[in-house]
C-alpha cells in the first residue's frame, strides 16, 4: 500500500513512447544477434556432420611434384618429422594424420562377368579416426581375419562407371555391388608372396586413395617391405577454421599442395563466418544504442522527478527503496524484450529449418543462442540498474562538505 | 539516539567575509559554540535573510555549504553514511520544512501515510484525531494542491509528528496560522515532544508558535 503511494508518485513523467522506442530498438538488436548466431550454428552443423556434403574440416596435403625431380626419377622424400611438427604447431591445425604407403608390391585380380581383370595396385592407410565412414567390418587382425577390408575413394567409382565402363562396354556398378565383388590381392616383396582375399567395404568422399586398415599395413609392411617404412608423402590435416587465408599462405610458402576442392568449401565457410560476424556486430551496435536510449530516457525521468525523489528521501526513504521501482520497470521491459527476441529467433530458425532439412541437415539446438540472449540481457539490465542506483543516490540529500 | 546537537563556529558560505557585519556579528549561533540538549524548546528568532532555513537544512543534513562543524553527540555529521541519515530521519530527527514539501498530487491522507507507513509510528486513529484537532478532517481526501497554505501547514505538522524523534526542527510552522490554530498546533507538538522526551527547535521571523520556550536565540 505504501509502496503503491510511492509508485503513484514516481510513475509520473514516465514516457511510454520512450520506453516503447527503447523496447523496439533493443528487440531489433537482440533479435538480430540471436538469429544470426542461430543461423550460423544451424548452417555450421552441416560441416561438423562427419559425412556431410561440405567436409570442411580436413585437407590433404602433399609436397609439390617438381618437373626436374620427376625427370630425374627422384620421388619426393615425404614429410620429415620436423616438417610434421611444424605443421602441427600451426594455430589452424587441430590434428595431423599420416598416410602410410605400402613398401611392397600389390596386384589385384577381379573376376567380373566372366572376364578376368588384373591390375597393379597401391595401398595406403591412415588412422581410423580420420576416415569419414566407419564400416562395421573395418578391422584386420593378421592371421585371424581372412579378408582385407578396403575403402575406396568415391571418385574412383565415378571414374570407373562414367569413364572406363561406359567407353569399354563394361557394366556399371553401384556401391553395394562393388562390395560384393571378391578381390584377390597378391602381396609380394622381400622374397615372399602371398594371396589374400579382399573386399571393398565403403567409399569415402574425403580420401582420394585406396585405404586399408592400419593393422594390415603394419603387418604387411613388416612381412613384405624391402626397406623400413619411408616418411609419409601425404598428410591429412584437420583444421579449425576452414578457408583461413593463413592455410593457403602456409602451404604456398612451404611448397605444399592441398588436394581436392575442399578449399573452396572452406572459403565459403570462411565467408559465412565473416558475414555472420558482421551481422552480429550490427545487432550488438543496435542493442548498445538501445541501451543508451534507455539510460537517457531514465536519466530524463529521474531529472524530471528529482524534486520528488529528494522529498521522499527527506522523509527517510532510502535511495535503494526508490531506485527499486525504476529497476523493476527496466527489468520487466528487458525480460519482455528477451522473450520476444528469443521468439523471433525460434520462428526464424523454424522458417529455415525446412530448406535445411531438405538437404539433410539437422538444425543445432537453440539452447546456446537462448543462453547468449540471457547473458546479453543480464548485462544490459545490470548496467541499467547500476546507472539508476547511482543516479538516485546522487540525489540523496546529505551534507557534502567541500 | 541523539542527545545533543552542537554547532561549533558554524557559518554559511554565503556569509563568508561578512564575519564582522550584521547579521553575523550579532548572531548567537553563527560563529558561536552552541549546544542544543534535551528535553527543551529553543526558539530561534531571525530576520529574513539571516540563514534561518539554511540552519534547518544543515541540522537535517541536507546541505553542507557551511564552514565550522555540526556535531550530533560529538560526531561530525558530514561523516554520516546514507543509511545513517535515513535511520536518523525516521527514528531520531523530525523536520517540518518551511516549504512543507507536500506532494501536490497526493491527498492529505496519502501525504501523511507516505511518512507514517515508513515509520509505522502512528495509528490511523491517531492521524484522524490529529486531523480533527487541526480542523482539516474534512480535507483528508482532498489533493494537497487544492489546500490553502495554512491548511498545508497543518498537514505538514501532522506528517512531521509521524515518527519517533529526539529533536524536532520546525521552520516557521505557524506562519500562515491564526492564533487559535497556532495554539492547537503548539499543543499537539508539545504533547508529542513530551512523549518522546524530545527537544523542539523552532524558528520564527515574527509569528511565533505558542510553545513554552526554554531558551530564545537570535540568529
Amino acid at each position: 500500500m505504501n509502496s503503491s503511494i510511492v509508485w503513484r508518485l514516481l510513475r509520473r513523467n514516465i514516457s511510454i513512447a520512450q520506453l516503447a522506442g527503447y523496447a523496439i530498438a533493443n528487440l531489433a538488436g537482440l533479435a538480430i544477434v540471436l538469429t544470426a548466431l542461430q543461423f550460423y550454428r544451424d548452417v555450421t552443423a552441416v560441416w561438423s556432420d562427419e559425412d556431410s556434403f561440405i567436409s570442411r574440416d580436413y585437407i590433404i596435403i602433399s609436397q609439390k611434384v617438381s618437373s626436374i625431380g620427376s625427370l630425374l626419377g627422384n620421388s619426393s622424400a615425404g614429410f620429415s618429422e620436423a616438417e610434421i611438427a611444424d605443421i602441427e604447431s600451426q594455430p589452424w591445425v587441430r590434428r595431423v594424420g599420416r598416410f602410410t604407403t605400402a613398401g611392397f608390391n600389390v596386384s589385384a585380380s577381379v573376376d567380373m562377368g566372366g572376364r578376368g581383370m588384373s591390375t597393379a595396385l597401391f595401398l595406403e592407410s591412415i588412422p581410423d579416426d580420420f576416415i569419414d565412414i566407419t564400416p562395421s567390418d573395418w578391422h584386420y587382425t593378421p592371421g585371424k581375419d581372412r579378408t582385407v577390408p578396403i575403402i575406396l575413394s568415391k571418385e574412383y567409382l565415378t571414374l570407373y562407371n562414367f569413364g572406363f565402363a561406359s567407353s569399354r562396354g563394361l557394366p556399371q556398378v553401384s556401391e553395394s555391388m562393388m562390395g560384393m565383388i571378391p578381390i584377390r590381392l597378391s602381396v609380394s616383396g622381400n622374397g615372399s608372396q602371398q594371396w589374400l582375399q579382399a573386399r571393398i567395404v565403403g567409399f569415402s568422399s574425403r580420401l582420394n586413395t585406396i585405404a586399408v586398415p592400419e593393422e594390415f599395413m603394419e603387418w604387411a609392411n613388416a612381412s613384405f617391405a624391402d626397406e623400413p617404412a619411408s616418411a609419409p608423402s601425404r598428410l591429412i590435416v584437420e583444421v579449425n577454421t576452414p578457408g583461413d587465408p593463413a592455410i593457403a599462405q602456409y602451404l604456398d610458402v612451404h611448397g605444399y599442395e592441398s588436394a581436392g576442392d575442399k578449399a573452396d568449401n572452406g572459403r565459403a565457410a570462411y565467408f559465412l563466418t565473416i558475414v555472420t560476424a558482421v551481422v552480429m556486430t550490427v545487432g550488438i551496435i543496435i542493442s548498445l544504442l538501445a541501451f543508451f536510449i534507455l539510460l537517457l530516457s531514465i536519466y530524463l525521468l529521474l531529472q524530471k522527478n528529482r524534486g520528488k525523489l529528494r522529498s521522499l528521501m527527506m522523509l527517510g526513504y532510502t535511495p535503494w527503496s526508490i531506485a527499486r521501482h525504476y529497476c523493476i520497470i527496466v527489468a520487466a521491459i528487458n525480460a519482455g524484450v528477451l522473450i520476444a527476441a528469443i521468439a523471433v529467433m525460434l520462428i526464424a530458425s523454424a522458417l529455415w529449418s525446412e530448406p535445411l532439412a531438405s538437404i539433410g541437415v539437422t538444425p543445432a539446438s537453440p539452447l546456446l543462442s537462448i543462453f547468449t540472449g540471457i547473458c546479453i540481457m543480464a548485462l544490459i539490465t545490470a548496467g541499467n540498474i547500476m546507472a539508476i542506483r547511482r543516479n538516485v543516490k546522487r540525489t540523496f540529500p546529505q551534507p557534502h562538505k567541500p | 539516539m541523539i542527545n545533543e546537537i552542537s554547532l561549533i563556529h558554524t557559518l554559511p558560505h554565503a556569509f563568508k567575509g561578512m564575519e564582522l557585519q550584521h547579521p553575523v556579528n550579532a548572531s548567537q549561533i553563527w560563529l558561536q559554540e552552541v549546544t542544543f540538549s534535551r528535553p527543551a524548546v529553543y526558539m530561534i528568532e531571525a530576520e529574513s535573510g539571516t540563514g534561518k532555513s539554511s540552519l534547518c537544512h544543515y541540522l537535517y543534513g541536507c546541505r553542507g555549504d557551511y564552514s565550522g562543524s555540526i556535531l550530533f553527540d560529538g560526531k561530525e555529521i558530514t561523516s554520516f553514511s546514507i543509511d545513517r541519515w535515513c535511520e536518523l530521519r525516521t527514528r531520531a530527527l523530525a523536520y517540518l520544512p518551511q516549504e512543507m514539501n507536500l506532494f501536490p498530487e497526493l491527498t492529505v491522507w496519502e501525504n501523511i501515510a507516505i511518512k507514517n507507513r515508513l515509520t509505522s509510528h502512528k495509528s490511523d486513529r491517531w492521524i484522524n484525531h490529529a486531523l480533527e484537532r487541526l480542523e482539516i478532517a474534512s480535507k483528508a481526501h482532498t489533493r494537497a494542491a487544492l489546500l490553502s497554505v495554512g491548511q498545508q501547514q497543518r498537514v505538514a505538522i501532522i506528517r512531521a509528528l509521524c515518527q519517533p524523534f529526539d529533536f524536532l526542527l520546525i521552520d516557521e510552522p505557524v506562519s500562515h496560522l491564526d492564533a487559535r490554530n497556532n495554539t492547537i498546533a503548539a499543543t499537539l507538538i508539545q504533547e508529542e515532544a513530551e512523549a518522546n522526551g524530545a527537544t523542539v527547535i523552532a524558528t520564527s521571523v515574527g509569528n511565533k508558535i505558542n510553545l513554552p520556550v526554554t531558551s530564545t536565540l537570535l540568529l
